[in-house]
């Protein structure tokens, strides 16, 4: 059992580290509910349900973003451990790694993912497509349908 | 002398190239004599070939050049080359003479087509294609021929592909042919196999060699009769047999010269010649031949008694065309190589002269090709109806024209086979002069029934009355004639030394070839109940048609429609496999394209065992038809696991 | 915590192996070159539009190929070897595919530009995915350990889901993409189980030792095993679209971009049937009668359900994706059989599809619509009189599919069904030639529309029909779109009758793949002997 106890060791902060952030932050905020506050709306019909969250597309591409470097983190980790033993093989081998990600992560930004607000386009702005028949109507045979 | 050889394939093939790219530079004229000139060239060069082979001994009498290797696989090495024996001799000398002919015929027949040169292009493309399958030295080139005439037939059969009727023929050219070649292709693989070489000259030669030291046959006689048969159905459908034979009807859709050349003289004779050339296969396979004799036997019957009830004056000649190939497999599958031959290229003489005299007939009336709708033409067209008779007696097969000679040596030879096969050869042989005399009777004799035809097809105002045709085109009809009365000289039958073509192929055939051997006066009594079948044949004809243009008794409906067997293919084959592409284009086309690019899925009903799940758009169903396959595939792995 | 971290760092001694760069070479130089295009890009936003991406990628490919030959050329000189402990196999095999794969992507760079050219679409990223892609599938063809099979169909599969959803404004090409990445993980999920069912049953995922430990070793309670065996078949069986797991390949087909389709069909291939060969000839030659029967099977209904669907098309780039099926079947043969004979054929038939199927696409190409991407075979009619050499090209190719003489065709669907009837499986080789009757009946049917004429009242209406215009939003009923939906405006119903009677345009680097396509399909066709030596020389795996 004895290789395996880091693991659960690891186990057990991971699970501290989430729950404890929930009751952090349900001990640390404010409450102080009105009715008036409580409503989704300041007016209008009251909902029966829950309303649909909507988000903006751009968190999941920050989602996304993330994720790449949370896996380089998870490689590094391991790496920085046995920095001694892998030497310098090991050295280039994570910096090669580390320019790939890097790479990826350059183009990213180059290509606006981290912008926010108004979409800045790069290189020769584009009109929006022609407006053609087959972008606009449903059947060419039947020209009365699409009216 | 050998590398000449390739020249004569080269001609026509030369002829294609400068039709295809300088053609439409070149005047009408001179791409018709163009073409019919470097056949002709062909046809020269056969000749000197041929006496160069007789120069020789009769044992040296193969000659194989080789011109490069296209390709070695493992044991499987392919060469292009030519192989000339005395088979393949005869066979070169009478492709491009009828086929010079023909062409010659062409320059007239189709000067007012407005695709003159395509059509000599693919003319030429197809001599050559038949040159290649002919002078081939090993059978994946001559399989390249078989493909090409296969392809130039199916073009030139929808030559006018503007017409339904022509397009859809040529396609069920194709289709049929194509069934015939998997028979070839699977022969061929066999052969392989067994012989390790798809060379003639090996392995005929290995063939030889193990008979003459006696032990182990080269090709043992259950594997011998699996790849002839195989290489049967391949030559059936190349030679319009049982049950294939549906196509070479519909065939007449192409142009007349082409029904001449094509699907009478040269193409459809491909599977005579393949046959032949497998002549020592069959021989050690006990009873392939019986097979191939029944077949024939059967074909050349049920055609001929079809053709008696044809109104379309070259649907007459497509199913005679077919009884008389039949005739030459009953000759093969009795083990008369020669006979058959020898039938094949009277047949070639006197058919390409039937066609060619309809063709002339068809020409004068406007496009007219009911034999309904003629009569009494004998004296507007001397010619042509002269020449016409002569090929009807020759092949109703009386003597001395050069149908008795050659029908007589099959019959002798199906005679020996077995009596019930010669009968129904010779009662093939009365309904052959039968059907041929009707239709003499109907075109040429009786009252005259065109006007109505000339007024109908009124595109052809300048025709006010039937004329005799150009001299281009009655010239190749004078040189056809003669042909069809003396060709039967190349083999008399009185005397071995007489016997030329016997002689000159026996090298071939050797052991393959029957020994007919008959006691006394039985040959003489067939011979003389040839002729007499003959004139029963030509008497029925002349009693029930040469007054009267309408005996419906005489036309039965089955008969009419071929036997009905065209309709069998429909319902089995073809309405069978379209309908269920049409089911699967229903399920799977309309519904799920539609469905998947809407988006919306309204479609498809109930999942599960129906086919109706497959391919519907959804991702889920996909998944679960994976699943499926997986399910089935450990299932079957269970069965095997040794658990 | 002292005690936790002395027991981290005091693990075993880490041994490395020895790596060769020079196994990976391809691999590395498309890997590379992919970044580098991406970093020059991201750093000069200016070329991103330019041609100079693709021919950047052209480059590269170019280098892949090169590198490739160069390897061969080792091979020929000094026989196989294997690298970087035994995962790495460089048999003439693997090579060969490399050679294969790497034209194939250089030729679908150049088709890729072709359609780039008019698409509003990313270059950039094309260029790359398809790069990253053949360096999946070039490591999968030189893959010695099941684990670097795996990583390899990754690494091709991942960079193919993007590229068929390219054609972002498209619905089709979105649906195909998501299709083909949620089948696609289905199916490699379904591989990687197998791989462990085959380790546990074995022990190693070294295909060489797995290889020596079946042939040592009697497995008495075989059942994990030959589950790992079906489960990689199925696995790889999806890649190469082998029927029953054939069904996202129609979907997919059609909605990526052509060049795109074209790539897949060609490359996708090639990498499924390296794994599928190579795991099964090489690991399980000792189970060879547990698997033959479930690749017999494969084989027919691929090609007898390949052949019937393609004949019902209208769409073209559809029937082609049932004709890939068809083919896919035509190579099963040769893993059915089994011998080294049919490792050859197959090896032949798969350089010779790459090539005729990447021109076909590219020829298709020409006449896609920019925004339903659909190409309906009515669109070729009369297409000799327009364009003859385009359309004599298009039917050589097509033929060339159907396996007409003169052509690398013949000769590939010849070895393969040989080598069936040299494995005396006659039955499946009768299912082959039958299967090839139909395939020819579709193509031919291609060919007789090109070459018949456009019906002269038709010639100022559009050749497509009404139910061939496939809805492009039917967001009709939703609000996408609806910016530029003129209502009931009649008006604008005229001009696309117009439109569609536009004149084509083909750019050089479509006519260049044509060419090398043509080249390769019609030379090898009749001097088929130098293909034929290296494909001989490739069938004996290391």
């Amino acid at each position: 059992m004895a290789p395996y106890l880091p693991i659960v060791i690891m186990l057990g902060l991971g699970m501290l580290f989430a729950a404890g952030s929930f009751i952090g932050s349900g001990l640390l905020a404010p409450k102080k509910p009105t009715n008036a506050k409580s409503a989704p709306y300041e007016c209008g019909i009251v909902p029966q349900r829950e309303p649909v969250a909507r988000f903006p597309v751009r968190f999941y591409l920050i989602a996304m973003i993330f994720i790449i470097f949370d896996i380089e983190i998870i490689f590094l980790y391991p790496f920085a451990v046995v920095f001694h033993q892998l030497g310098s093989f090991g050295l280039s081998e994570m910096v090669v790694f580390a320019v790939v990600v890097f790479v990826s992560f350059v183009y990213l930004i180059s290509n606006g993912a981290l912008d926010w607000g108004p979409v800045k386009r790069y290189g020769i702005q584009e009109p929006y497509p022609q407006r053609t028949t087959t972008s606009t109507i449903r059947r060419v045979a039947s020209g009365e349908e699409a009216a | 002398m050998e590398g000449l050889i390739f020249l004569i394939p080269a001609m026509p093939l030369a002829g294609f190239f400068i039709n295809l790219f300088f053609g439409r530079f070149l005047p009408k004229r001179v791409v018709g004599w163009l073409a019919t000139a470097l056949v002709g060239v062909s046809f020269v060069i056969a000749l000197t070939e041929y006496f160069h082979l007789l120069s020789l001994t009769s044992a040296a009498r193969a000659l194989a050049p080789n011109l490069f290797t296209w390709f070695a696989v493992g044991h499987l090495s392919i060469h292009f080359g030519a192989y000339l024996d005395p088979l393949s001799s005869v066979m070169i000398l009478f492709v491009t003479g009828v086929a010079t002919l023909i062409h010659a015929y062409s320059i007239g027949y189709m000067d007012h087509d407005p695709r003159f040169r395509t059509f000599f292009v693919y003319l030429n493309l197809f001599v050559f294609s038949m040159l290649v399958l002919v002078l081939a030295n090993n059978f994946v080139v001559a399989f390249l021929g078989w493909e090409g005439v296969g392809a130039c037939s199916y073009w030139l059969i929808s030559f006018w592909f503007d017409r339904d009727s022509a397009a859809s023929a040529g396609k069920k050219a194709f289709i049929i042919n194509r069934i015939g070649d998997f028979g070839y292709m699977l022969g061929m693989f066999l052969l392989f196999e067994v012989a390790k070489s798809l060379n003639y000259t090996s392995v005929f030669g290995n063939i030889a060699s193990s008979a003459a030291h006696g032990g182990h046959p080269f090709i043992s006689g259950p594997q011998a009769t699996a790849i002839a048969l195989l290489l049967f159905v391949g030559a059936a459908g190349k030679s319009a047999q049982i049950p294939l034979f549906v196509w070479l009807v519909d065939a007449m859709e192409g142009p007349t010269p082409v029904s001449a050349l094509i699907h009478a003289a040269t193409m459809v004779t491909a599977g005579v010649y393949l046959m032949a050339r497998v002549a020592p296969i069959i021989h050690l396979s006990s009873n392939a031949g019986t097979v191939i004799a029944i077949v024939g036997a059967a074909t050349a019957f049920v055609a001929a008694t079809a053709a008696t009830a044809q109104n379309d004056i070259k649907k007459v000649l497509a199913y005679s065309t077919v009884s008389q190939l039949g005739y030459m497999f009953l000759g093969i599958g009795s083990g008369a190589y020669v006979a058959a031959i020898f039938l094949m290229i009277t047949h070639a003489f006197y058919k390409a002269l039937l066609f060619l005299g309809a063709g002339s007939v068809i020409h004068s009336l406007g496009d007219e090709q009911d034999i309904k709708k003629m009569g009494a033409l004998y004296k507007l067209m001397p010619i042509t109806g002269f020449t016409f008779i002569i090929a009807w007696l020759s092949i109703a097969g009386l003597p001395p024209f050069s149908g008795f000679f050659s029908k007589g040596d099959v019959l002798l030879a199906a005679y020996s086979k077995s009596p019930i096969l010669w009968a129904v050869g010779a009662i093939t042989a009365i309904l052959t002069a039968y059907y041929m005399g009707r239709e003499v009777y109907l075109v040429f004799f009786g009252s005259p029934r065109y006007r109505e035809a000339l007024t109908n097809h009124d595109g052809h105002g300048a025709h006010s009355e039937p004329h005799e045709s150009p001299k281009v085109m009655t010239v190749p009809l004078i040189i056809l004639a003669i042909a069809s009365i003396l060709a039967g000289v190349m083999n008399l039958g009185i005397s071995s030394s007489t016997d030329f073509l016997t002689n000159w192929l026996m090298p071939v055939f050797g052991k393959a070839q029957a020994n007919l051997t008959f006691g006394g006066g039985t040959k003489v009594i067939l011979e003389v109940g040839d002729i007499v079948f003959a004139l029963l044949g030509i008497f029925i004809a002349t009693r029930a048609w040469s007054k009267t243009a309408s005996n419906p008794s005489l036309e039965v409906g089955f008969l009419k429609k071929g036997w009905q067997i065209d309709h069998l293919f429909d319902s089995v084959f073809a309405r069978g496999s379209s309908g269920l592409a049409i089911e699967l284009n229903e399920i799977v086309d309309n519904e799920v394209i539609d469905g998947a690019v809407n988006g919306s899925g309204r479609l498809i009903g109930a999942l599960g065992g129906s086919l109706r799940g497959i391919q519907s758009g959804y991702v889920r169903s996909y998944a679960l038809i994976i699943s499926f396959g997986v399910v089935l595939i450990l299932g079957f792995v269970i069965t095997r696991a040794g658990l | 915590m002292n005690s936790i971290l002395g027991l981290i760092s005091t693990g075993p001694k880490i041994v490395f192996p020895s790596i060769s760069y020079k196994a990976i070479g391809p691999e590395i130089i498309l890997i590379v070159g992919a970044l580098v295009i991406m970093l020059i890009s991201s750093l000069a936003p200016s070329l991103k539009r330019t041609k100079a991406i693709g021919a950047m990628a052209f480059a590269v490919t170019a280098i892949a190929l090169i590198d490739s030959i160069v390897l061969w050329s080792n091979f020929v000189s000094h026989g196989a070897s294997r690298a970087i402990a035994s995962s790495i196999v460089l048999d003439g095999f693997a090579i060969f595919l490399m050679i294969t794969i790497s034209s194939a992507a250089l030729l679908s760079v150049l088709a890729g530009e072709a359609y780039l050219s008019r698409s509003r679409i990313g270059r950039v990223e094309y260029h790359c995915l398809l790069l990253l892609s053949s360096a999946g599938a070039i490591l999968l063809a030189s893959a010695g350990d099941l684990i670097v099979v795996f990583l390899g169909l990754e690494i091709l599969s991942i960079a193919l889901y993007v590229m068929a959803a390219f054609e972002k404004r498209n619905q089709l090409s979105g649906e195909a993409g998501l299709k083909y990445f949620i089948l696609g993980g289905f199916s490699s999920a379904i591989f990687l189980y197998g791989i462990a069912l085959t380790y546990g049953a074995t022990g190693t995922t070294n295909i060489q030792k797995i290889a020596s430990f079946l042939a040592t070793n009697t497995v008495t309670s075989n059942g994990v095993l030959l589950a790992g065996i079906a489960l990689l078949i199925v696995g790889l069986g999806f890649k190469v679209a082998a029927v029953p797991f054939h069904l996202w390949t129609p979907d997919v087909y059609q909605g990526a971009p052509a060049a795109a389709s074209g790539y897949m069909a060609a490359v996708a291939k090639a990498a499924g049937f390296a794994g599928l060969l190579r795991i099964l000839i090489t690991a399980f030659p000792t189970q060879r009668l547990d698997w033959q029967p479930i690749i017999w099977g494969l084989a027919a209904l691929t090609l007898v359900v390949g052949a019937i669907l393609a004949i019902v098309q209208s769409d073209i780039k559809r029937m082609l994706a049932y004709s890939s099926i068809n083919h896919a079947g035509f190579v099963l043969l040769g893993v059915a059989a089994g011998t080294a004979g049919g490792v050859s054929g197959s090896l032949y038939y798969l350089i010779a599809y790459t090539f005729m199927v990447i021109g076909t696409f590219a020829i298709v190409n020409v006449f896609e619509d920019s925004d339903t991407g659909v190409v309906p075979i009515e669109r070729l009619r009369g297409l000799a009189r327009t364009n003859p050499a385009l359309a004599l090209f298009m039917a050589v190719l097509l033929v060339a599919q159907a396996g007409a003489p003169l052509t690398t065709g013949l000769l590939a669907k010849f070895s393969v069904i040989a080598a069936t009837v040299k494995a005396h499986s006659y039955i499946l080789a009768v299912i082959a030639m039958l299967s090839a009757v139909i395939a020819t009946f579709f193509y031919l049917r291609v060919v007789a529309v090109m070459y018949s004429k456009v019906p002269q009242d038709k010639v100022s209406e559009s050749p497509i029909d009404d139910e061939e215009v496939l809805v492009f939003a039917s967001g009709g009923d939703g609000d996408l779109g609806s910016f530029d939906r003129p209502e009931g405006d009649l008006a604008v119903l005229a001009p696309a009758k117009v439109a569609v009677a536009r004149s084509l345009r083909i750019s050089t680097e479509a006519k260049i793949v044509v060419g090398i396509s043509i080249l390769f399909t019609v030379g090898f066709g009749i001097f088929p002997n130098p293909l034929v030596h290296m494909a001989d020389l490739a069938k004996l795996l290391f």
